[in-house]
Protein backbone atom coordinates (compact mmCIF):
# COMPACT_ATOMS: atom_id res chain seq x y z
CA UNK A 1 0.00 0.00 0.00
CA UNK A 2 2.86 2.63 0.87
CA UNK A 3 5.21 1.38 -2.17
CA UNK A 4 4.95 4.53 -3.45
CA UNK A 5 6.16 6.31 -0.47
CA UNK A 6 8.68 4.15 0.17
CA UNK A 7 10.09 4.78 -3.03
CA UNK A 8 9.85 8.98 -2.39
CA UNK A 9 11.76 8.23 0.98
CA UNK A 10 14.51 5.97 -0.79
CA UNK A 11 14.94 8.97 -3.04
CA UNK A 12 15.73 11.62 -0.37
CA UNK A 13 17.27 9.32 1.73
CA UNK A 14 14.96 9.38 4.71
CA UNK A 15 14.63 6.44 6.62
CA UNK A 16 11.47 5.15 8.03
CA UNK A 17 10.89 6.44 11.09
CA UNK A 18 7.84 4.72 13.04
CA UNK A 19 6.85 7.67 15.13
CA UNK A 20 6.44 9.88 12.03
CA UNK A 21 4.74 6.96 10.26
CA UNK A 22 2.38 6.76 13.58
CA UNK A 23 1.85 10.30 12.98
CA UNK A 24 1.51 10.29 9.75
CA UNK A 25 -1.93 8.65 9.86
CA UNK A 26 -3.43 11.56 11.30
CA UNK A 27 -2.23 14.15 8.91
CA UNK A 28 -5.56 15.46 6.79
CA UNK A 29 -3.96 15.22 3.50
CA UNK A 30 -7.11 17.17 2.37
CA UNK A 31 -5.65 20.30 3.35
CA UNK A 32 -2.36 19.78 2.14
CA UNK A 33 -3.18 18.81 -1.40
CA UNK A 34 -5.56 22.59 -1.26
CA UNK A 35 -2.57 24.31 -0.27
CA UNK A 36 -0.42 22.61 -2.60
CA UNK A 37 -2.91 24.15 -5.33
CA UNK A 38 -1.32 27.77 -4.37
CA UNK A 39 1.95 29.40 -4.65
CA UNK A 40 4.34 30.16 -1.85
CA UNK A 41 3.26 33.33 -1.94
CA UNK A 42 -0.47 32.48 -1.58
CA UNK A 43 0.56 29.89 1.45
CA UNK A 44 2.59 32.81 3.10
CA UNK A 45 -0.67 35.55 2.41
CA UNK A 46 -2.70 32.76 4.09
CA UNK A 47 -0.60 31.85 7.23
CA UNK A 48 -0.65 35.28 8.10
CA UNK A 49 -3.60 36.20 7.42
CA UNK A 50 -4.65 33.09 9.73
CA UNK A 51 -2.12 34.24 12.36
CA UNK A 52 -3.91 38.03 12.53
CA UNK A 53 -7.31 36.05 12.74
CA UNK A 54 -5.44 34.20 15.56
CA UNK A 55 -4.30 37.74 17.29
CA UNK A 56 -7.78 38.88 16.58
CA UNK A 57 -9.27 36.19 18.63
CA UNK A 58 -6.73 35.89 21.43
CA UNK A 59 -7.81 39.95 21.83
CA UNK A 60 -11.36 39.33 21.88
CA UNK A 61 -11.22 37.13 24.50
CA UNK A 62 -9.11 38.90 26.87
CA UNK A 63 -11.43 42.57 26.11
CA UNK A 64 -14.11 40.32 27.79
CA UNK B 1 1.77 40.60 19.13
CA UNK B 2 1.17 39.06 15.43
CA UNK B 3 4.20 38.96 13.86
CA UNK B 4 5.05 40.50 10.72
CA UNK B 5 6.88 38.30 8.61
CA UNK B 6 6.03 39.62 5.31
CA UNK B 7 7.44 42.63 6.33
CA UNK B 8 10.56 40.88 7.94
CA UNK B 9 11.61 39.12 4.57
CA UNK B 10 11.29 42.28 2.90
CA UNK B 11 13.57 43.81 5.03
CA UNK B 12 16.02 41.47 4.83
CA UNK B 13 15.69 41.01 1.16
CA UNK B 14 15.49 45.03 -0.21
CA UNK B 15 18.49 45.31 1.93
CA UNK B 16 20.57 42.89 -0.34
CA UNK B 17 21.41 40.56 2.60
CA UNK B 18 21.40 36.81 1.64
CA UNK B 19 19.47 34.22 3.63
CA UNK B 20 17.67 31.31 3.61
CA UNK B 21 14.57 30.89 4.79
CA UNK B 22 14.46 27.43 7.53
CA UNK B 23 11.73 26.56 9.82
CA UNK B 24 8.26 26.38 10.05
CA UNK B 25 7.97 29.40 7.58
CA UNK B 26 9.59 27.54 5.30
CA UNK B 27 7.00 24.55 5.91
CA UNK B 28 4.57 27.01 5.02
CA UNK B 29 6.04 28.47 2.23
CA UNK B 30 5.83 24.83 1.52
CA UNK B 31 2.13 24.43 1.72
CA UNK B 32 2.27 22.58 5.87
CA UNK B 33 -0.53 23.79 7.84
CA UNK B 34 1.07 24.54 11.09
CA UNK B 35 1.44 27.77 12.31
CA UNK B 36 4.27 29.66 13.58
CA UNK B 37 5.61 32.38 15.16
CA UNK B 38 9.02 33.66 14.05
CA UNK B 39 11.02 33.63 10.92
CA UNK B 40 14.23 31.18 11.00
CA UNK B 41 16.80 32.46 8.46
CA UNK B 42 20.42 31.28 7.48
CA UNK B 43 22.52 33.90 6.80
CA UNK B 44 25.80 34.61 5.33
CA UNK B 45 28.60 34.82 7.37
CA UNK B 46 30.86 37.43 5.54
CA UNK B 47 31.49 40.56 6.56
CA UNK B 48 29.33 42.46 3.63
CA UNK B 49 26.90 40.87 4.57
CA UNK B 50 26.59 40.86 7.93
CA UNK B 51 27.18 44.57 7.85
CA UNK B 52 23.87 44.39 5.58
CA UNK B 53 21.98 42.38 7.85
CA UNK B 54 22.78 44.71 10.80
CA UNK B 55 22.14 47.51 8.88
CA UNK B 56 18.87 46.47 7.52
CA UNK B 57 17.27 45.24 11.11
CA UNK B 58 18.45 48.61 13.11
CA UNK B 59 15.44 50.64 12.81
CA UNK B 60 13.72 47.34 13.89
CA UNK B 61 15.23 47.17 17.37
CA UNK B 62 16.75 43.59 17.42
CA UNK B 63 17.00 42.56 21.15
CA UNK B 64 18.09 39.28 22.43
CA UNK B 65 14.46 37.50 23.02
CA UNK B 66 13.98 36.31 26.54
CA UNK B 67 16.50 38.52 28.30
CA UNK B 68 16.14 41.24 30.69
CA UNK B 69 15.93 44.96 29.96
CA UNK B 70 18.74 47.09 29.76
CA UNK B 71 21.46 44.18 28.82
CA UNK B 72 24.03 45.89 27.45
CA UNK B 73 23.41 44.07 24.17
CA UNK B 74 24.05 45.73 21.03
CA UNK B 75 23.52 44.53 17.82
CA UNK B 76 25.88 45.27 15.49
CA UNK B 77 28.59 43.75 13.40
CA UNK B 78 30.90 42.98 16.15
CA UNK B 79 28.40 40.85 17.91
CA UNK B 80 27.36 39.52 14.42
CA UNK B 81 31.09 38.44 13.73
CA UNK B 82 31.68 37.12 17.30
CA UNK B 83 28.51 35.23 18.03
CA UNK B 84 26.94 32.45 15.42
CA UNK B 85 23.16 32.09 16.38
CA UNK B 86 21.06 34.91 17.92
CA UNK B 87 17.45 34.58 18.89
CA UNK B 88 15.68 38.27 18.77
CA UNK B 89 13.42 39.99 19.25
CA UNK B 90 12.39 42.96 16.88
CA UNK B 91 9.37 45.42 16.29
CA UNK B 92 8.44 43.34 13.53
CA UNK B 93 8.37 39.89 14.92
CA UNK B 94 10.88 37.02 16.42
CA UNK B 95 13.45 36.62 13.92
CA UNK B 96 16.30 33.22 15.06
CA UNK B 97 19.32 34.51 12.52
CA UNK B 98 21.51 31.06 12.21
CA UNK B 99 25.22 30.91 11.28
CA UNK B 100 25.02 27.29 11.20
CA UNK B 101 22.14 25.20 10.98
CA UNK B 102 21.98 21.09 12.68
CA UNK B 103 22.26 19.13 9.96
CA UNK B 104 22.80 21.35 6.92
CA UNK B 105 25.80 23.44 8.36
CA UNK B 106 26.27 27.21 7.06
CA UNK B 107 24.56 28.98 4.21
CA UNK B 108 27.16 28.12 1.86
CA UNK B 109 26.83 24.58 2.51
CA UNK B 110 22.88 25.19 2.30
CA UNK B 111 23.04 27.05 -0.31
CA UNK B 112 22.70 23.88 -3.21
CA UNK B 113 19.10 23.11 -1.19
CA UNK B 114 17.58 26.59 -1.58
CA UNK B 115 15.47 27.40 -4.21
CA UNK B 116 13.65 31.20 -4.97
CA UNK B 117 10.79 32.26 -4.44
CA UNK B 118 8.84 35.86 -5.12
CA UNK B 119 6.80 37.37 -2.55
CA UNK B 120 5.17 40.12 -2.82
CA UNK B 121 7.61 40.95 -5.71
CA UNK B 122 10.85 40.63 -3.70
CA UNK B 123 13.22 37.86 -4.14
CA UNK B 124 13.61 35.40 -1.30
CA UNK B 125 15.59 31.77 -1.14
CA UNK B 126 13.97 29.21 1.25
CA UNK B 127 14.97 25.62 1.64
CA UNK B 128 13.94 23.22 -0.37
CA UNK B 129 11.15 20.79 1.59
CA UNK B 130 13.34 17.48 1.49
CA UNK B 131 16.10 19.21 2.84
CA UNK B 132 13.94 20.92 5.44
CA UNK B 133 12.58 17.71 6.51
CA UNK B 134 15.92 16.36 6.36
CA UNK B 135 17.08 19.55 9.04
CA UNK B 136 14.24 18.60 11.30
CA UNK B 137 15.80 15.21 11.59
CA UNK B 138 18.72 15.99 12.39
CA UNK B 139 17.46 18.35 15.05
CA UNK B 140 16.36 14.99 16.75
CA UNK B 141 13.83 17.38 18.89
CA UNK B 142 10.98 15.21 20.01
CA UNK B 143 8.41 17.68 19.43
CA UNK B 144 9.42 17.97 15.70
CA UNK B 145 7.61 14.39 14.98
CA UNK B 146 4.47 15.96 14.73
CA UNK B 147 5.42 18.56 12.14
CA UNK B 148 7.81 15.73 10.41
CA UNK B 149 4.34 13.62 9.48
CA UNK B 150 3.17 16.29 8.46
CA UNK B 151 5.94 17.82 6.27
CA UNK B 152 6.47 13.82 4.62
CA UNK B 153 3.16 13.58 3.88
CA UNK B 154 3.51 17.06 2.22
CA UNK B 155 6.51 16.06 0.40
CA UNK B 156 4.32 13.04 -0.57
CA UNK B 157 1.13 14.30 -2.07
CA UNK B 158 4.05 16.65 -4.07
CA UNK B 159 5.78 14.14 -6.17
CA UNK B 160 3.27 11.54 -5.86
CA UNK B 161 0.26 12.76 -5.61
CA UNK B 162 -2.94 10.30 -4.41
CA UNK B 163 -4.96 9.47 -7.43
Amino acid sequence: MYTRHMSLRREYELPADPVIEWYKKDVDRTLLREHLKLTPQERLEKLVAFMRSLETLRISRTAR
Amino acid sequence: MTPDLLGLLRVLSEAEVRYIIVGGVAGGMHGALRTTLDLDVVYARDRANIARLVAALAPYHPYLRGAPPGLPFTFDETTVMRGLNFTLTTTLGALDLLGEVTGGGSFEQLQPFAESAVVSGFQCSVVTLPKLIALKRAAGRAKDREALAELEALLEERDNPTP
